[in-house]
């Protein structure tokens, strides 16, 4: 039922897909040549083959969410068509190889609650990935959010967001009763005894932490923000993400006074204009972009995204400004449909979160959801200058293999808590 | 926990919302204001699909013009950087300055009247292009005028206007830029701390020091409160107002003497008196009325010009904000925060030159499409009369006895008589800056002049030769 109702779903993501890689073609036939549009074929053979594995491993799964990814995805993969065909083969190996981790964790973790067993492993790995990206990571725009193994550069980060929310899903499930009593007031906020505070604080210590050594607002505000998220869905109680967020605040004053590079990006979204040829260009050049779209766009492949020379405008257009492209040639319409898309892939896993029995499936589903809200609140905010700027991709859609595998291990973990939540039901 | 995770949905449903109305912002709202900004060069790039149209001099030299690459055409200014900051540019990567910019919508036949020919063109099979703008402007006084400038070492500016017409004859602005480099040296003129890029002639706030006795004396004489021959004592070389003292260039005293030879003596003990007695409210109303405090009406891009007046941390201030009667006295002698263009000070002598009208500035002679036929035409036009007739007069032969007998003995010729008023304003930490405003023959004037020169060496004069030179030519002696 589920499986026939996901196929129905994929039917407007086909048809989408092959208007869109039909009006770039036509827009932009003489910089590309007709072999490329085989990319638009692979992907649908990819996505077939997804979804017949779900028909087998996973037939109760979500009906929505896959159609809902392949949709961004697809958006993803056209716009870096559009403006690099090479780095759309590229995308597509990525895609490859986050379907591939998306097959695995469906097949053998189809269990996926023995991971409960192990989080403080899986926890531990995530702090272990982020420690080695602030140890030997390399800095780009003055953020330290890579590593590089030969020609391979990953995001450990898109990794240990992941785990992290399986390490906080299991330990705050464990702790949520005492979490919830209190003991003590601080401020006038009930509060529960110090030690099992303990978590907060090292969570807010590690994400203060990666704002100071990664230089990276946005990475510390993401996890900061997961582990709020789902410390109120465990506890009920508004106090934690209040006391968090006064924390994360103070945290982020500190951090604007003593740390230069977070100073300066600061200054840069407060006003971009006063340098827009230098420090301010990326921002400025995003704004022009998102505002020369208007209502309705300039249309698939006839925005003014590249310089002759074919580089783009605006710097790390195909990963973090993606959408200011999009913005641009799709216009508020397009771009506020692709917001709708993350909104109802949201709900689809809040549903998800809902609908399970257990507290640790739930939790794991809040977590993961909010992960991807959060995340695209983060790169669409600063990408519009509604917060200061960071370097993070856009779940789905950016080019980027650390975030296509890690986004697609987040999508299996739903699918298999919907697929198990949903057998229960039918039996 | 089901309770909080729909709350927690409910928050990330106003994210979401938020995200949209930002958006909007951006694309619906502030669309105009994006795409109008000086940096945004989107629409330079689309337009250079276009063949924009020539910017011609007065006598059709052409001053702008295009090179064709593929399909897209980039603009070759031919004599470089003879009238930069007038001109502007045209650039994929900088976008678009001076007149360019502002009369981007005709040079690339995108102005309704344009469009109109363009598609009666299309109909009739011929080629399309942008219009054709001609200016006022004359090379002749121009090259005099920049290279007098450049002889000098210095950075100033210069305008000359046409008495009659109010038409821009020259405008100069150093150091200057040659726009055909502008991609290869835009660090480098961005860089460099005598900022060639800025168009000091209508841009550059300068301290009009004694030039301003102009609107003194002419508000002075207007209101009929002195005449040119009102009496005045001066035995010390400096004066006490209120508790401050004012003083004469080296204390020099001048004992008794009439307000025509404190005009060209420039004695800043008098004007202090002067400004006393007058007031506030009457100078500034004055000041308002040869137009400080709104900017010129004039063809380049809205902030590409400065109103005059009184400044502070770099703001224009009110005209009605509140002085002491020393501050009345200091800006009587051009100084307590006083900041005008070049520009704005032409103005002033052509108006005092045109028996008290003031002509509006332009450099637009006339828009022509390709195949010649005028769209449109220059016209000039009284922008207002600040002064009487009779007080124009007045002023004018004050302003002869500046050359003749006074501070601008330098512009003496016996080619032409020439009339005017030098300033010297003193800059903090560098050398002062040296005016002259005035204009020339002075029996019959033709042509209106403002020279600013930066950072004056010795005192006083510098600007005079610049000025001789650049009137000479623009009379053809």
């Amino acid at each position: 039922m589920e499986r026939r109702r996901e196929l129905v779903n994929f039917l407007p993501v086909l048809l989408l897909m092959l208007v869109g890689f039909a009006s770039v073609y036509a827009a932009r036939s003489e910089q590309i040549n007709a072999g490329s549009l085989t990319y638009g074929l692979f992907f649908i053979g990819l996505f077939a083959g997804a979804h017949l594995l779900l028909r087998v491993a996973a037939p109760h799964a979500d009906p929505y969410l896959l159609p809902l990814a392949a949709l961004l995805s697809a958006l993803g993969i056209m716009m870096i068509y559009r403006i690099d065909p090479g780095l759309a083969a590229a995308q597509t190996k990525w895609l490859m190889v986050g379907l591939g981790l998306f097959a695995a964790i469906v097949v053998f973790l189809r269990d996926y609650r023995k991971l409960d067993d192990y989080i403080y492993l899986l926890g531990a790995l995530g702090v272990l990935l982020l420690a080695l990206t602030i140890i030997f990571g390399s800095e780009i725009n003055g953020a330290r959010l890579w590593l590089r193994f030969g020609g391979l550069s990953i995001q450990p980060g898109e990794f240990s967001k992941v785990l992290i929310t399986i390490f906080l899903a299991g330990y705050l499930n464990s702790k949520r009763e005492l979490l919830s009593t209190t003991t003590w007031r601080f401020l006038g906020i009930p509060m529960p005894d110090l030690k099992h505070l303990l978590p907060l604080v090292t969570m807010w210590g590690l994400s203060f932490a990666l704002l100071l050594l990664m230089n990276d607002l946005g990475t510390s505000l993401l996890f900061f923000g997961i582990f709020l998220a789902m410390t109120y869905v465990a506890t009920g109680r508004l106090a934690y993400p209040m006391l968090g967020g006064i924390l994360f605040t103070g945290g982020a004053i500190l951090a604007y006074n003593i740390k230069y590079t977070v100073h300066t990006r600061v200054d840069i979204w407060l006003n971009p204009w006063t340098d827009a040829a230098g420090s301010g260009y990326q921002i400025v050049q995003s704004l022009f972009a998102i505002g020369d779209g208007g209502l309705f766009g300039t249309g698939l492949g006839k925005g003014y995204l590249l310089f002759q020379s074919g580089e783009p405008i605006i710097p790390a257009l195909h990963t973090d400004f993606i959408f200011s492209a999009i913005a641009e040639e799709l216009g508020l319409a397009g771009a506020t449909a692709l917001i709708i898309l993350f909104m109802l892939l949201c709900y689809r896993g809040f549903k998800i979160a809902i609908t399970s029995d257990d507290g640790f499936s739930k939790l794991l589903a809040v977590g993961l959801s909010a992960g991807l809200a959060l995340q695209t609140f983060v790169i669409l905010g600063g990408v519009m200058k509604l917060i200061p700027l960071t370097g993070i991709t856009l779940p789905f859609v950016s080019y980027g293999g650390s975030s296509i595998v890690a986004n697609y291990a987040s999508l299996a973990l739903l699918l298999l808590i919907s697929h198990r939540t949903n057998a229960e039901q039918a039996s | 926990m089901n309770s909080s995770i729909r709350k927690l949905f409910f928050l990330m449903v106003l994210m979401f919302g938020g995200l949209v109305a930002v958006l909007a912002w951006w694309q619906v709202v502030q669309e105009q204001n994006l795409a109008e900004n000086p940096h945004n060069t989107r629409k330079v790039f689309a337009q250079m699909r276009i063949e924009r149209g020539l910017i011609l001099d007065n006598v059709r030299g052409e001053l702008a013009t295009n090179r064709r690459e593929g399909d897209l055409y980039y603009r070759v200014y031919p004599r470089g950087d003879l009238a930069a900051h007038l001109l502007g540019y045209s650039d994929p990567i900088y976008g678009r300055t001076g007149l360019e910019r502002s009369w981007n919508d005709y040079l690339t036949g995108t102005a309704d009247e344009v469009e109109l020919l363009n598609a009666l063109n299309t109909l009739t099979g011929k080629e399309n292009r942008g219009a054709d703008l001609k200016l006022t402007l004359d090379p002749g006084i121009q090259s005099t005028a920049l290279s007098a400038m450049q002889d000098l070492g210095k950075r100033g500016a210069i305008v000359v206007l046409d008495v009659k017409t109010g038409a821009v004859l020259a405008m100069v602005s150093t150091p200057t830029y040659d726009p055909n480099l502008l991609e290869e040296n835009w660090d480098q003129l961005n860089a460099d701390a005598d900022a060639p890029l800025l168009n000091r002639a209508t841009q550059g706030l300068y301290t009009p020091g004694s030039s301003f006795k102009l609107i003194t004396t002419a508000a002075a004489l207007d209101t009929g409160t002195f005449q040119p021959d009102s009496k005045f004592k001066d035995d010390k070389g400096s004066i006490d107002i209120y508790g401050n003292t004012i003083r004469n260039w080296r204390d020099l005293p001048f004992g008794d003497h009439d307000l025509s030879e404190a005009f060209s003596q420039s004695i800043n003990t008098t004007f202090a008196q002067v400004g006393d007695r007058l007031g506030q409210e009457t100078l500034i109303r004055y000041m308002q009325a040869f137009g400080l405090y709104s900017k010129p009406p004039f063809e380049l891009p809205a902030d590409e010009i400065m109103a005059s007046g009184r400044y502070q941390d770099g703001k224009l201030m009110s005209p009605e904000a509140a002085m002491d009667p020393v501050q009345v006295a200091w800006m009587a002698i051009g100084q307590e925060n006083l900041q005008v263009t070049p520009l704005q000070m032409a103005m002033i002598a052509q108006a005092i030159a045109n028996g008290g009208r003031m002509m509006k500035p332009y450099v637009v002679d006339s828009v022509a499409d390709f195949d010649g036929t005028i769209i449109r035409q220059g016209q000039p036009r009284e922008l207002a009369k600040p002064v009487s007739s009779g007080t124009a007069d007045d002023l004018k032969d004050m302003m002869i006895k500046v050359v003749n007998e006074g501070t601008g003995s330098r512009l003496k010729t016996d080619k032409v008589q020439i009339a005017g008023k030098t300033g010297t304003a003193e800059v903090e930490g560098r050398g002062p800056n040296a005016w002259f405003v005035g204009f020339a023959p002075a029996e019959d004037p033709q042509v209106a002049i403002a020279v600013v020169v930066e950072d004056a060496d010795s005192f006083g004069g510098i600007s005079g030769p610049v000025a001789l030179k650049t009137i000479l030519a623009a009379l053809g002696l």
